[in-house]
């Protein structure tokens, strides 16, 4: 059994000291230090309580755009727009977040929640439908889709949603009510938790529900799925609405618990790291966990390093490829570690592509 | 996950195991039991000697540096969501608090942050707070409440926000504004009297951005003014805050577009969008482009061959004042503007008559005293 | 397959065309100095994506899913820029940044096809990798000195009313990209190469059998394939900007997977995606240059967006786009 656990984490534990050694490398080649670099990356992610908060606030919508992608891929469809899909649940959480008052929390903030996964669910679903009833390809559809959110976001925060208070002239919504602001205990953001226990639940569905074995069918063999009476177009449609409903979540949390409003630009680039989380996992629900962990606390450390070393934070870009890459071609670490060759390991999520 | 063994048994544990495996590797059954210690043994020492290895390079190369001096009189900057370098106002600020820490005469140290992400606004502010920043300089509107929420929190640091409009004056927090509309219209009355097709364009970052709607304003009325008779088409780039001010393909092409149908005189305002349009018009024999925040002939050198002009706000000679000032106690909260104007014509010298520099003169007085309203 | 196309379909396309040439038409004789600007904004904003989407056909059409075209992009149109400003020559640039695509490619095909690396984990390792890599050791003291590559007039062509302007004064790349169109064209559908690689990608067990080596193939496609994203990147730098910056690219390697799949993963069929996708974009910019719609930014942004959609959604109920049959899944020798 240790056997089995150590082979499980030592893949990814060397990846991430070959992405580390590889990454001192171009820190050096900075004339910086990487041993300053690295101890200030962990001390920002770590160092304290406000650290780990904010590595916990960053890990939260990196899950939530895991999941949405690592679902999809379970139907054998590639989410590429868990970016819009993000927006659409952060503009939405914040629009009921501060256009209604009165409410009690336990209402409220569910409401919150809700609005955000609906518009996700129908930002998703809408290329899931289109897929299962015109065989317009999903890549294509979500790429438009994340255009056409990030301008919809970005008009409603700047006009009829905007903050206009003092003399405000930020393209932003207005506070979200304390009824609807998602609190947190000690170092860790509630946010977190939900997102820990939306992945839970993938999980679950996927491995232990029907729902799930149909999703896995048809990402499996879409005609055998079809022959064998399950109703492919639903299953996709469905999927992609999830996916997005999860994307979505991810937003709504930004917008209810870190942020505390939408604010058109400040969720750049967040629904895109969703696709870097769901491959370092593996599409696994559960692997999603620790890879959006890993890549939270280099982001929350970022500027520590940079303020500390010297060192400009797009580091963490290159460090977070070469540890997919590691990670990805387990063949070379196994070569270094002079492992056995292990079939179960060798992932196929581009076969999902090839299916329409 | 794509298992290739569809047809296997769902129900066996082999199955269940390969779907239900963690983020990497659960080996088979079968072969966790084959497995020999022999095989282990390696692949310990391997992995152990590669963190050896790790810790020695770690360690060898961590001599040599220690991260920052702290204590000294130090400034502290942290930029928008973009990099010192950014050949816009980022950079410009930059300079500015180079230039400030270079004028206090005890040895005074200015370090920057850039901003990867805007929700890292207060931590990259509280980074120089704890370190003992004397100055802290945040750039751009963005960091407006950041700003704030930082300077109530720590009274003895003096603090200079770039583009942040001030409604209530602290103590410790200078918000450096410009005047924008003025500098686009004085660049706008000089395209008003150059244009020959009567046709002049601007290429411009987003609306979203109130600096970059009061540019455009100021320049339309500006050439306008000069000309009645001058049609302005001017286009904001149609996507996300997140692109409008880093896609310089769109500039150029729309640059050219506008070229196309006959404008003459082309002001890029909008960082590397409004550069890439710069830098289009560069390439049109005859046509001009005028530049925005800080004189892009230095900037954006590809821009020379048309380059008549930049709408500057001198946020350089801004941020450089206002440390002065907190340096000698003299600062004052509340809003602070800077200056604006016309960079110099450089090669285009020529070009300008004396008229136009006496009509733009008269612009300038006339916006001065008000007389002129840049954006009625 | 993509090139075959039905009856009722070849007559809605001349029917389209027809159509399209009169509404041209219309507008130039109303308006020719902006009708002949929206359509060489047309064409310019096409080339880019055209070049991206052969990089991704060639790939695809063997079996192999390219979702690193963005970064191949970048990291090339780096490379163009870095080597021509340090030499001061715009044709080293461009070698420079085809060949950064090469090497890039040949880096996808050592993930996907040698490594068997997932094919969309590969990709995606270039799209960070590139993104992370341009930004880290950027420079913006370089410049390039010599300007950006200018048009060429082709002779009396170039003196067509509207034709000569659109088509026949260009930069060079331009030239190139629609060259090679025809050539990636007759390559995939007139040659035993094309013959082979479309095999690869539809029955590689099959083509394995009679005699193709499939994975030095996939290689070799792969790999020259980069060298047309390379092309783009130098496009990008030298010739359609003439400068670098962090994320230019700006998502145009993930617009060019949609109009290679929108194309039907067949040249001029991508062309044709890339040219209307060009073409809203370059009208929406009109709208906002003539003050036509007095409606946000924002909306008229969404124009090409949301028409791709549902062309898309339309030609999907007319006939359906089928991917290669072995697409995504790597090869092992049996």
């Amino acid at each position: 059994m240790s056997r089995s656990i150590l082979r499980t984490v030592a893949i990814p534990l060397v990846a991430v000291v070959l992405g580390l050694l590889i990454g001192a490398v171009l820190i050096l080649s900075q004339n910086a230090s990487p041993s300053t670099a690295y101890t200030a990356l962990l001390v920002g992610g770590l160092g304290d309580a406000d650290a780990v908060l904010r590595t916990l606030q960053k890990a939260t919508p990196l899950i939530f755009g895991g999941l949405a992608v690592a679902f999809a891929f379970k139907a054998g469809m590639f989410n590429i727009g868990g970016q819009g899909q993000l927006l659409i649940g952060a503009v939405f959480a914040a629009g009921v977040g501060f256009g209604i008052d009165g409410l009690p929390m336990v209402i409220h903030l569910p409401l919150a929640l809700l609005a955000g996964a609906i518009g996700g669910a129908i930002w998703g679903g809408l290329a899931g439908t289109l897929k299962a009833t015109t065989g317009a390809h999903e890549v294509i559809v979500t790429i438009m889709l994340n255009f056409v959110a990030g301008n919809l976001t970005d008009w409603l925060s700047a006009n009829p949603w905007k903050d206009n208070s003092g003399n405000n002239i930020v393209a932003r919504t207005p506070l979200v009510e304390d009824s609807a602001t998602i609190p947190t205990l000690g170092a860790v953001p509630v946010g977190f938790l939900l997102a820990v226990a939306a992945a839970a639940t993938c999980w679950l569905v996927l491995e232990r529900t029907t729902y799930g074995f149909e999703v896995r069918s048809v990402g499996h063999n879409r005609n055998a799925a079809r022959y064998s009476g399950i109703k492919v177009g639903w299953i996709m449609g469905s999927t992609m609405a999830v996916a997005g409903m999860l994307a979505a979540l991810g937003g709504a949390v930004e917008s209810l618990g870190v942020d505390g409003r939408f604010e058109a630009g400040v969720n750049v680039g967040l629904g895109f790291e969703g696709i870097t989380i769901a491959l370092l996992a593996r599409a696994n629900p559960l692997g999603v966990i620790p890879a959006a962990l890993l890549v939270g606390l280099m982001e929350a450390g970022a500027s520590r390093m940079q303020f500390k070393a010297g060192v400009a934070p797009e580091l963490i870009d290159v460090i977070q490829a070469l540890i997919l890459f590691f990670v990805a071609a387990p063949i070379i670490i196994r070569w270094l570690l002079r492992m056995r060759e292990d079939t179960s390991e060798q992932l196929q999520l581009g076969a999902g592509w090839g299916k329409s | 996950m794509h298992p290739s063994n569809e047809s296997s048994d769902s129900s066996s544990e082999a199955f269940k195991t390969a779907l239900g495996s963690g983020p990497v590797i659960v080996s088979g059954g079968d072969e966790a039991s084959t497995m020999k210690d022999v095989n282990m043994a390696p692949m310990w020492r391997r992995l152990l000697a590669l963190l050896m290895v790790f810790g020695l390079v770690a360690a060898a190369c961590g001599s040599d540096g220690g991260g920052k001096i702290s204590g000294g009189y130090s400034i502290g900057l942290v930029t928008d969501t973009g990099k010192v370098d950014d050949k816009s106002f980022n950079q410009s600020a930059w300079e500015g608090a180079q230039t400030g820490a270079a004028n206090i005469p005890a040895s005074a140290t200015a370090t920057y942050i850039e901003t990867e992400e805007s929700k890292d606004y207060a931590n990259n502010i509280q980074l120089f707070v704890d370190d003992g920043a004397k100055i802290i300089v945040t750039v751009g509107f963005g960091l407006g409440e950041a700003t704030i929420e930082a300077a109530q929190a720590n009274p003895d640091v003096m603090f200079i926000g770039v583009d942040q409009w001030q409604n209530e004056a602290l103590p410790n927090l200078a918000g450096l504004m410009f005047p924008e509309a003025k500098a686009g219209f004085m660049a706008g009355a000089l395209a008003g009297m150059l244009t020959e097709t009567n046709i002049v364009g601007a290429v411009l970052g987003t609306d979203l951005v109130p600096p970059v709607v009061f540019f455009k304003e100021g320049w339309e009325n500006g050439a306008r003014y000069t000309n009645p008779d001058v049609e302005t088409i001017s286009t904001y780039h149609p996507g996300g805050l997140d692109v409008a001010f880093g896609d310089p393909e769109w500039g150029a092409t729309t640059a050219r577009q506008a070229l196309d149908q006959g404008a003459d005189i082309i002001f890029g305002a909008g960082g590397a969008t409004g550069n890439g349009a710069l830098i289009e018009v560069a390439g049109e024999a005859g046509a001009l482009c005028v530049g925005v925040d800080s004189d892009q002939w230095f900037t954006v050198p590809e821009a020379h061959p048309c380059l008549v002009t930049s709408a500057m706000k001198l946020i350089d000679v801004g941020v450089a004042e206002l440390i002065a000032q907190a340096h000698a106690g003299t600062m004052e909260g509340g809003n602070y503007f800077g200056e604006v104007g016309l960079a110099p014509h450089h090669d285009f010298d020529g070009i300008v008559t004396s008229e136009m520099r006496d009509t733009l003169a008269a612009v300038m007085a006339g916006l001065d005293d008000g007389s002129i309203n840049p954006m009625p | 397959m993509g090139q075959v196309m039905k009856p009722q379909q070849r007559q809605l396309l001349y029917a389209g065309l027809t159509v399209m040439l009169v509404v041209i038409w219309i507008f130039y004789s109303a308006n020719g100095p902006q009708t002949t600007a929206v359509l060489a904004g047309t064409v310019r904003a096409a080339t880019l994506l055209a070049l991206g989407a052969m990089c991704g056909m060639i790939g695809e059409r063997s079996g192999v899913v390219n979702i690193g075209i963005e970064g191949q992009f970048l990291l090339s149109a780096f490379a163009a820029f870095t080597i021509a400003s340090m030499t001061g020559s715009l044709f080293m640039g461009t070698v420079a940044g085809i060949g950064m695509g090469l090497m890039m490619g040949w880096l996808l095909a050592a993930m996907a096809v040698g490594l068997k690396v997932d094919q969309i984990i590969a990709g995606t390792v270039l799209n960070i990798a590139a993104l992370g890599l341009t930004s880290f050791f950027y420079d913006r003291s370089r410049s390039l000195g010599m300007g950006k590559y200018t048009n060429i007039d082709l002779g009396p062509l170039a003196d067509i009313p509207l034709v000569g302007t659109v088509f026949f004064s260009r930069p060079p790349l331009t030239y190139l990209t629609m060259a090679l169109l025809v050539v990636v064209h007759v390559a995939l559908f007139r040659s035993v190469w094309g013959m082979r690689t479309r095999a690869i990608g539809e029955h590689p067990g099959a083509a394995d059998t009679v005699g193709i080596d499939v994975l030095r193939l996939r290689y070799l496609n792969v790999t020259l394939a980069g060298g047309l994203a390379g092309l783009g990147g130098a496009y990008l730098a030298l010739e359609a900007v003439g400068t670098f910056s962090r994320a230019m690219s700006g998502g145009r390697g993930f617009l060019a997977l949609a109009v290679m799949i929108f194309g039907r993963r067949t040249p001029f069929g991508a062309y044709a995606a890339a040219l209307f996708f060009g073409f809203t974009t370059a009208l929406q910019n009109q709208f906002q240059l003539n003050n036509t719609f007095d409606i946000p930014p924002q909306f008229v942004g969404m124009l090409p967006f949301v028409v791709t959609i549902v062309v898309v959604a339309l030609s999907g109920l007319v006939g359906s786009m089928r991917d290669p049959a072995a697409l995504g899944q790597n090869y092992e020798k049996g």
